[in-house]
């Protein structure tokens, strides 16, 4: 029985291939997560590692939480600590082991290409500026280049210099919280092995230049300690937090650096999950392909399975010879998956590095878990799927072998019920993933839509036939495209859950098109029903910019208004992570209608207030009057009273306070957005003009936006968003394109007589074509229309559970998904290329005398 | 019809068909020279692996002989491009098959315009009525394939081969699977379709019985014309045939 199934397997290469390679894209996308994110965290532990090589004990201010550093972006540098005052570092350095101590200042710092006038950012990398080490710097000066001194010089990253082409000697500008201005450039730096860090730009100057530019006057960040080896960095550490004060720790370079590191895990972490998202929906794709597959093909050997019966071959002997093929092929495209995954992740980290973070050039890291992982999740699925098909092929009965009939298939009843079931528990998962409030609400909706799908795919045979008899009418005037139709229509199971596979890619389409538009309708109808602001200044990728911006606009007479907000620093209420919203109380309700609930906005103005968001107010039952408790990294916990509950809205978050409050506990004092409102009876183009030309030359990281501007820079965001996402979902679209090349060859194999004699009585090549390619985009579109009603509820179950934080507008971009009907069709066609040539090149003669 | 009645609707000349090469190879046909009369019915026999399909196909442009020519009409056949030789068998010849002559998705009036439709020609719905009065299953042309019996089905598909009023209509072994009163159903349809319309028809057969609806028996033996019957009996042909086989 063994040999039989090894010899139908080699019989059958092609569709061995085909097969497999669902389950090859689905595992290499999966094990390239995998290596890239492995790689990646590997380079960082080696960058840490680097930066903290001198550096045996770092001395700073007590943080009540470790923020996530990360994926954000954002100007950078801004460390959410207490400042050290410069005094402690005489009693550091007067600790006895110590060999040098030095303090040291990070904030951020946008370098002007002298080029383009426009501030140098790559992707989504941080813009930072530091303070020159004498002694303990992490950084490797190139040669050629001096140390920063005075007030005049900046040292800039070897990487950033290369990209932009920047030399020693060069003026060049320098926006820092407290300052634009123009320094020449000392020298350049490397990190170790490697010139850039992680596509960061970085500006360094000396001390006292950066704590005047960074606004830290009198203070440090750090300071980092060099022991003379007198005592292991632990003995260090704990002599260090003997001579400092309350509010301040002494930690070893290796757990500062683990510190960092945790925090770039769970920035990874998450780029792990996202990916590997992408990578599970390939492989489920790719298991309805193997299901297909085997399907038709125990169809097509039921006399050879019956004949192996009739012999006396048991039932599990038949069952175990199809699970053993589908084992084999499972292992043997999980194996080529790994390998197609290792190129994969060298092209990702090609894709990572065009969006700004530069990898250093790390050995990729190929870990065992990978490989395992990889292995067990492609054999495994592809093993589960065989399931259903190797137990239909053990109820051939022996029989069978002398009948020209086939494989017994289950019962429409049977399938109806346990497919209803499947998609009511389903759907019933999603919507208490959605609106139940429980944890791990992700695995119950990513269950839900799963089983949703499969039910679907389970109850669509039903509603084949007439559909796909519908879409074949316009062809049905000719003869193949008559026959193409007739073909999809002839058996509903097999066109069905061919169409299935593609509509699990195109359902994710639809869903995401879906809650994109409405994303993007909801908060534009929000910005137009809050904004009342003339101009909002805004810095590119979400960097915060200088008060002082705001500050010297406030005394212009051109605008009536000027209102800064601050954001970006994270905070928790309870166990929760929130973003608080620093607004001016006084001004805010010029530049934006905010609705209240309950309490005032202008209660803010009180010291240790905030308001709440309605829907935040409901969950925590909080009322006006009433006291929360907030955790910020840099203070601690504090308790703050609820002076006014508002409607959820685009601007402020779920907290909002005073900017005093805001500055008060959290260290990165950048504005993010500014708000104006022109003055009366000022001449708007002029001010604008005059505004435009002040933010080019002090602010260039800084851009102007009327609201029609500020709607299209948001539309744009949010399509550049997910527009990744579509390109991550193409992989299981492919998947399931071949999925249609496969059962178009498999069925071709078996209507091969059917061919031969249409051939016989005179069609022509050209129409053995078409006749495939009509069946192929009835397959298609039926696949599409499938996934899209699924989409659409879920981007409309999507839409209602997040209506609470204002998506509440249920958009359905029609013309985009009339478009994707289209390239469903199109796909069809591309996947019917190979078959409808296979077709057309048929020998006649073969084909009508096959047996 | 009768100035018609010299005229030749198919011939071979010196046809030699060899399958394979060097010591494996296979002469099945060695010099066959035939001519087939317009509307005669010719009944082609001979012992198994004789080279009875080989010539068929070979006649039918399914299959290109390895030397001679074959002429349908005026035209040799064996020149043509593969485009134009599927044109051919398109307008030009019918075809009745032992077995799997019907287009399952299809309906039987659908498999009977099956030709025309191919080849996006206009039914000429007299002689479709005339055809398919004379099958008999006015009243199953809305049925598939396989709510018909085997005998419906091969005289679904010997309509078929005649609604395109082809040069020459050819049989291999349509009779195959059939019981003997199919047979005859079948086999009086194609003598009705040669008597009646003037078709031509070349049909190879096993059976006796079946050749003895024919004008003309032709005897193939190992790949060479060994005798041939005017207006043939199933006696003379079964005396002629244990003669061959001795
Ligand atoms: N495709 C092929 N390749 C090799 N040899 C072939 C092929 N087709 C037929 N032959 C050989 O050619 C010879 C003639 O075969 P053909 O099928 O024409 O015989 P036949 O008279 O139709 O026999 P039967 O009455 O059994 O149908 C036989 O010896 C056969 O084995
Ligand atoms: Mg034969």
């Amino acid at each position: 029985m063994l040999r039989a199934t090894v010899k139908s397997l080699l019989a059958r290469k092609l569709r061995l291939v085909l097969t497999a390679l669902a389950i090859v894209l689905g595992v290499g996308f999966t094990a390239g997560t995998f290596v890239l994110t492995d790689t990646a965290l590997k380079s960082f532990d080696d960058l840490f590692g680097q930066v903290y090589a001198n550096t045996d004990v770092v001395v700073q201010a007590h943080q009540a939480f470790n923020p996530t550093e990360g994926g954000g972006g954002g100007g950078g540098g801004g460390q959410e600590l207490n400042p050290i005052p410069e005094r402690l570092l005489p009693s550091v350095r007067a600790v006895p082991g110590v060999r040098f101590a030095e303090g040291s200042v990070q904030s951020f710092a946008q370098i002007v290409d002298p080029a383009t006038g426009k501030t140098i950012q790559s992707g989504g990398a941080p813009t930072i500026g530091s303070s020159w080490s004498p002694d303990l710097s992490p950084f490797t000066l190139e040669p050629g280049g001096a140390p920063p001194v005075g007030p005049h010089e900046v040292v800039i990253d070897a990487g950033t210099a290369g990209d932009h082409h920047l030399t020693v000697g060069q003026q060049v500008r320098v926006v820092t919280p407290a300052a634009s201005d123009e320094y020449t450039i000392s020298g350049f730096v490397r990190f170790g092995s490697s010139n850039s860090l992680l596509g960061a730009s970085f500006a360094i100057f000396d001390l006292p230049t950066a704590q005047r530019l960074f606004q830290r006057e009198g203070t440090f960040d750090f300071i980092y300690v060099q022991g003379d080896g007198s005592s292991t960095p632990e003995q260090l550490a704990a002599r260090i937090a003997g001579v400092l004060p309350h509010g301040f720790d002494a930690i070893t370079g290796t757990s500062a650096a683990s510190q960092q590191q945790d925090q770039v895990n769970q920035g990874l972490g998450f780029l792990r999950t996202g990916l590997l998202v992408f990578g599970f929906v390939a492989l489920f794709v790719g298991a309805f392909i193997i299901f297909n597959t085997f399907n038709i093909v125990v169809t097509q050997r039921s006399r050879e399975l019956a004949l192996f019966r009739a012999l006396g071959a048991m039932r599990r002997q038949v069952m175990t010879s199809v699970l053993v093929e589908a084992a084999v092929v499972g292992l043997v495209a999980s194996v080529i998956g790994v390998l197609v995954g290792i190129v994969l992740a060298i092209g990702l980290k090609a894709l990572v590095a065009a969006v700004g973070l530069k990898l250093p050039p790390t050995a990729l890291v190929i870990a065992p878990r990978t490989v395992l992982v990889s292995l067990v999740l492609g054999t495994t699925i592809t093993v589960a799927a065989a399931v259903s098909p190797a137990r239909r092929a053990s109820r051939v009965a022996p029989i069978e072998a002398l009948r020209e009939s086939t494989a017994p298939s289950s019962s429409i009843r049977r399938r109806v019920i346990v497919g209803t079931l499947v998609t009511v528990v389903g759907v019933g998962s999603l919507a208490v993933g959605l609106f139940g409030g429980v944890s791990n609400a992700g695995y119950l909706v990513g269950l839900g839509a799963a089983l949703t799908f499969v039910g679907v795919a389970m109850l669509s045979p039903l509603i084949a036939r007439p559909i796909a008899s519908t879409l074949g009418r316009p062809f049905r005037g000719r003869i193949a495209g008559k026959l193409g139709g007739e073909n999809a229509n002839r058996n509903p199971r097999r066109t069905a859950s061919t169409a299935a596979a593609l509509m699990i890619g195109l359902g994710l389409v639809t869903f995401v098109a879906v809650f994109a538009a409405s994303l993007k309708s909801s908060v534009t109808a929000v910005l137009d029903r809050t904004l009342r602001s003339d101009l909002m200044l805004t810095a590119s990728q979400f960097s915060p910019f200088s008060p002082q911006l705001a500050r010297g606009l406030s005394s212009s007479p051109d605008f009536s208004a000027v209102s800064p907000l601050r954001q970006g620093a994270e905070a928790k209420v309870g166990s929760s992570t929130t973003f608080p919203v620093g607004i001016d109380p006084a001004t805010i309700t010029e530049v934006a209608s905010i609705e209240m609930d309950a309490g005032s906005i202008t209660g803010l103005s009180e010291p240790n207030t905030v308001a709440v968001s309605r829907t935040e107010a409901d969950g925590k039952h909080l009322a006006v009057g009433g006291t929360l408790r907030m955790q910020f990294a840099r203070t601690g916990s504090r308790r703050l009273t609820v002076v006014g509950i508002f409607e959820p809205n685009a601007l402020l978050n779920d907290y909002a306070v005073s900017l005093g409050t805001y500055d008060a506990n959290v260290a990165q004092q950048l504005d993010s957005t500014v708000f104006l409102k022109y003055a009366t009876g000022v001449d708007q183009a002029t001010a604008r003009a005059n505004l435009e030309a002040l933010v080019a030359r002090d602010y260039p990281s800084v851009e102007v936006n009327d609201q029609a501007q500020t709607k299209a820079t948001y539309v744009k965001q949010v399509d550049q968003f997910f527009a990744i996402v579509y390109v991550l979902l193409i992989l299981s679209v492919l998947i399931s394109a071949f999925g249609i090349v496969n059962t178009l060859g498999l069925s071709i194999y078996e209507r091969i007589r059917e061919l031969g004699l249409l051939r016989a009585v005179g069609m022509s090549r050209r129409q053995v074509k078409r006749m495939i390619r009509v069946e192929a985009v009835i397959i298609a579109v039926l696949g599409a229309l499938l996934g899209l009603v699924v989409g659409i509820l879920f981007g409309w179950a999507m839409q209602r559970a997040l209506s609470s934080v204002g998506i509440d507008r249920l958009a359905i971009p029609f013309a985009q998904l009339v478009f994707m009907l289209i390239v469903a069709a199109l796909i069809g066609l591309l996947a019917a290329i190979w078959p409808a040539r296979r077709a057309a090149k048929l020998n006649v003669l073969e084909a009508i005398s096959y047996e | 019809m009768s100035s018609t009645i010299t005229k030749v609707a198919a011939r071979t000349e010196s046809l030699r068909k060899v399958y394979g090469e060097g010591d494996a190879s296979v002469e099945a046909l060695r010099g066959v020279t035939l001519e087939f009369a317009a509307a005669g019915f010719t009944a082609i026999m001979g012992p198994s692996g004789s080279g009875k399909s080989t010539l068929l196909h070979c006649l039918a442009g399914l299959d290109t002989p390895t030397e001679g020519h074959v002429f349908i009409g005026d035209v040799d056949i064996t020149t043509l491009s593969e485009r134009l030789l599927t044109q051919l068998r398109r307008d030009k010849i019918g075809f009745v098959f032992q077995a799997y002559n019907l287009i399952p998705t299809l309906t039987a009036g659908e498999n009977i315009t099956l030709p025309l439709d191919i080849a996006g020609r206009d039914v000429d719905r007299a002689w479709f009525d005339e055809v398919v009065d004379t099958t008999g299953l006015r009243d199953r042309l809305s049925h598939k394939p396989t709510e018909l019996s085997g005998g419906q089905q091969q005289r679904v598909a010997g309509a078929r081969a005649l609604v395109s009023r082809p040069e020459i209509v050819f049989a291999d072994e349509p009779t195959g699977n059939l019981d003997s009163r199919s047979s005859d159903e079948l086999l009086t349809f194609l003598r009705g379709a040669v008597t009646d319309h003037g078709q031509t028809i070349v049909m190879v057969t096993h059976d006796a019985r079946a050749a003895s609806y024919a004008d003309r028996a032709v005897f193939l033996g190992d790949g060479q014309v060994v005798d041939e019957m005017q207006a043939p009996t199933a006696e003379r042909i079964l005396d002629r045939l244990k003669s061959l086989e001795v």
